[in-house]
């Protein structure tokens, strides 16, 4: 877990490495040289403070079954903020942030998924970042003054421009395996159980064409993750209504017909369990449709058998949930 | 003729009945009473069953033929007024066929040709080479002296811009989905299916069996495999091979020690996002098929490179040394679209597969000919055949 390192026989760093260091996720106690949390597996880079800011950073929990498109959403998230950064201007932190993005990025170039989360916690990768959001219009979609000003600025002035200041996220790529069986088995990853209890937000990923070809399963899981968040955040028994901001996000859905146009009315249609789950138990929810793969196909490997394979990228619907997620986060018009 | 034959029948039913029922009624006879009645039902059901045969096929039964919505054009009256809806449908292409081309006048030739040479580009005789996956299934970046599988292409004519909206929708109007000779045998029973939002014959992202307004010089978009090829075969052309379009988008020139210089990108061998509507680098949706100039050819053949992607007449083969296979068949598709993220992707060697079904939002088609297909000499027969061939041969045109 903690990898091995000589300790200089300096009495100040001594103390020093001795003070304990609390884990970001789980709030447990490490030690200051720790690389990953002895309770929950986290990376304990995300407990040291981001220079220049105090406010703590906000966790958002991206869930969803194993094979639901967690990692290639995340990764095309990360990529497609960095390229383009019109609305939304991303700083990623750390190793891991970038690695998360630079694996997927990779992997759909060369016509290949990405591989699979282990479900061994110190293997994720943690998407840590910092988003600005350029001010905008609310009601036109023209761009703002102060949007035109950005575009026009060039790059290495624009810092004067900018006056928001931005939010710190901390994202982990968790494995659907270790998602499901702690919401079946709780306690088995403390790491997941301290992200759906401590998570300021969650957007949870659906796989349409599952759903289309008339499965209930990934409507079964999400309901027992929707359930698991909801018993989570609500212990003390106040409230009846989870508060907490939820975007459920239909994934692949450029394979499947009419989910794109109205993904409320394909869950209703498809995943009903959720779907009237969400009316009930939710008060702050909303439904997306997305999709990176523009055809997918079967490959027949010689020595390995079949694969599936993403034909070319064309992505859509990535941002549009995180967005409103931010909002939600961070309303723009609260500074 | 047959409806009010039967119009005439029921008015006759209709009388007889009344007075049934009138005499039934006069002389309090049950009998007469009830065959009135009953002559008065079959009659209500009979007029039902007229009114349900007069409404349109396709909403009878979803596998009777669809309505096209859009006029169809009266039938020419002669040889001259056929010409004049051909060139102006952009059919030149069957104008000038061997078998049609002794019907024209000079003028008419003239024309023709013309039109050829403004609407498709020439693409040289030679050979190409198609760049395969590797065993890990990468397109690796081309090289300037390339290996790969060298294909040798015949002259031919391409479309200098895809397919667009108003010219397809020539093609609706024609009758072109009731027309059984422009489509194969096999997929003929499923083209009543081929309708657009509003269920009648068209792309499927149109409405009413038209394209929005202000969309039609926008590709059109929503077309399947077999709508494309059925399409091009209306106006006597045909898709292009793999080979060909690479041949035409690459440009490739052969070096002495017999290996070939190809180009990466239409222009260059260098993405220049400013030439080509692709992610991040355009309006993100379709754009006309005019724009974007600079990205054109060598030959002159516009948005090789982004915009829509384009049906090709091969099939996907992604492996070259089988190492693996596509396990459901695949038409090839190539050049990328307004939505297409990756450079690599976007690349003139770049292939990618589609379900030939399949009628998505960002796939058109340009047409091919075969220059040797094509009569593009005077021909020596004028006004003075036409009299003779025009019995034969103008029935023989698909209108």
């Amino acid at each position: 877990m903690t990898r091995g390192a000589l300790q200089p026989m300096v009495s100040s760093e001594l103390a020093q490495s001795a003070a304990p260091v609390s884990c970001f996720v789980c709030e447990a106690a490490n030690t200051r040289n720790a690389e990953y949390c002895r309770r929950c597996g986290s990376p304990m880079a995300l407990a040291h403070p981001t220079p220049g800011r105090t406010a703590r950073p906000k966790m958002v929990a991206v869930l969803g079954p194993s094979g639901s498109g967690k990692t290639v959403y995340l990764g095309m998230l990360l990529d497609m903020l960095s390229r383009q950064p019109q609305r939304l201007e991303i700083v990623a932190r750390g190793a891991s942030s970038i690695g998360l993005q630079q694996t997927t990025v990779s992997a759909l170039a060369s016509c290949e998924f990405p591989a699979r989360t282990g479900a061994d916690p110190e293997s994720w990768n943690w998407m840590h970042c910092e988003i600005h959001r350029h001010e905008t219009t609310a009601a036109a979609g023209a761009p703002s003054l102060a949007e035109r000003l950005v575009r026009a600025v060039p790059q290495n002035r624009r810092a004067a421009v900018k006056k928001d200041p931005g939010v710190e996220l901390v994202v982990p790529d968790m494995a659907g395996e270790a998602i499901l069986e702690e919401v079946e088995h709780p306690q088995t990853y403390p790491v997941v159980r301290a992200m759906l209890q401590n998570s300021a937000a969650a957007m949870l990923l659906i796989d349409a064409p599952e759903l289309h070809r008339g499965q209930r399963d990934p409507d079964f899981a999400a309901m027992k993750i929707l359930s698991c968040l909801k018993e989570l955040e609500l212990q003390d028994g106040t409230a009846r209504r989870s508060r907490r901001p939820l975007a459920l996000v239909f994934t692949k859905a450029d394979q499947v017909e009419g989910c794109r146009e109205n993904p409320e009315e394909f869950a209703r249609m498809h995943a009903v369990g959720t779907w009237q789950h969400c009316r009930w138990e939710l008060c702050d929810y909303a439904f997306f449709a997305a999709g990176v793969v523009g055809c997918c196909a079967w490959l027949e490997v010689r020595g390995e058998g079949r694969r599936r394979a993403p034909l070319r990228i064309e992505p859509h619907g990535i941002i549009e949930p995180f967005a409103w997620l931010l909002e939600k986060l961070h309303p723009q018009g609260r500074r | 003729m047959q409806k009010h034959q039967d119009k005439l029948r029921l008015a006759v039913i209709v009388l007889l009945c009344l007075l049934h029922i009138g005499f039934g009624l006069y002389a309090r006879q049950m009998p007469l009473l009830i065959c009135g009645a009953a002559g008065m039902v079959y009659a209500a059901v009979a007029t039902v069953g007229l009114r349900h045969a007069a409404r349109p096929a396709a909403a009878a039964s979803p596998f009777s033929a669809p309505v096209v919505a859009a006029e169809r054009p009266a039938e020419p009256s002669n040889t001259d007024a056929l010409v004049r809806r051909m060139l102006a449908q952009s059919r030149h292409a069957l104008l000038l066929r061997r078998k049609v081309v002794a019907n024209l006048r000079e003028d008419e030739f003239r024309e023709a040709c013309e039109q050829l040479h403004a609407r498709m580009a020439l693409v040289p005789e030679g050979d190409v080479v198609l760049r395969q996956a590797d065993d890990e299934g990468e397109i690796a970046d081309p090289p300037a002296a390339m290996s790969g599988r060298r294909v040798h292409v015949a002259p031919l004519f391409l479309d200098r811009y895809t397919v667009t909206n108003r010219q397809y929708s020539d093609f609706v109007a024609a009758g072109g989905y009731r027309d059984a000779t422009l489509w194969d045998l096999q997929v003929w029973p499923a083209v009543p299916d081929l309708v657009d939002r509003t269920g009648q014959a068209g792309p499927a992202f149109w409405q009413q069996g038209r394209y929005l307004p202000g969309e039609e010089d926008l590709p059109v978009v929503g077309v399947s495999w077999y709508e494309a090829q059925a399409a091009a075969r209306w106006m006597g052309k045909r898709l292009p091979t793999d080979a060909e379009w690479v041949k035409a988008a690459c440009w490739p020139v052969a070096t002495d020690g017999a290996a070939m210089i190809q180009r990466r990108y239409p222009w260059g061998d260098c993405l220049d996002r400013s030439r080509a509507n692709l992610w991040g680098s355009g309006p993100d949706r379709v754009v006309a098929v005019t724009e974007f100039p600079t990205g054109a050819s060598a030959g002159g053949v516009y948005q090789m490179v982004g915009n829509v992607w384009e049906w090709s007449a091969s099939d996907l083969r992604l492996s070259a040394n089988q190492a693996y296979g596509v396990v459901a068949p695949l038409k090839s598709i190539r050049g990328g679209a307004f939505d297409t993220y990756f450079d690599n992707q976007a690349a003139c060697q770049f292939e990618s597969g589609e379900y030939p079904w399949s009628r998505r939002h960002n796939i058109g088609f340009r047409c091919a000919v075969g220059a040797c297909d094509l009569v593009l000499d005077l021909p020596q027969v004028g006004q003075e055949g036409r009299a003779e061939a025009e019995a034969s041969e103008c029935e023989a045109v698909p209108v």
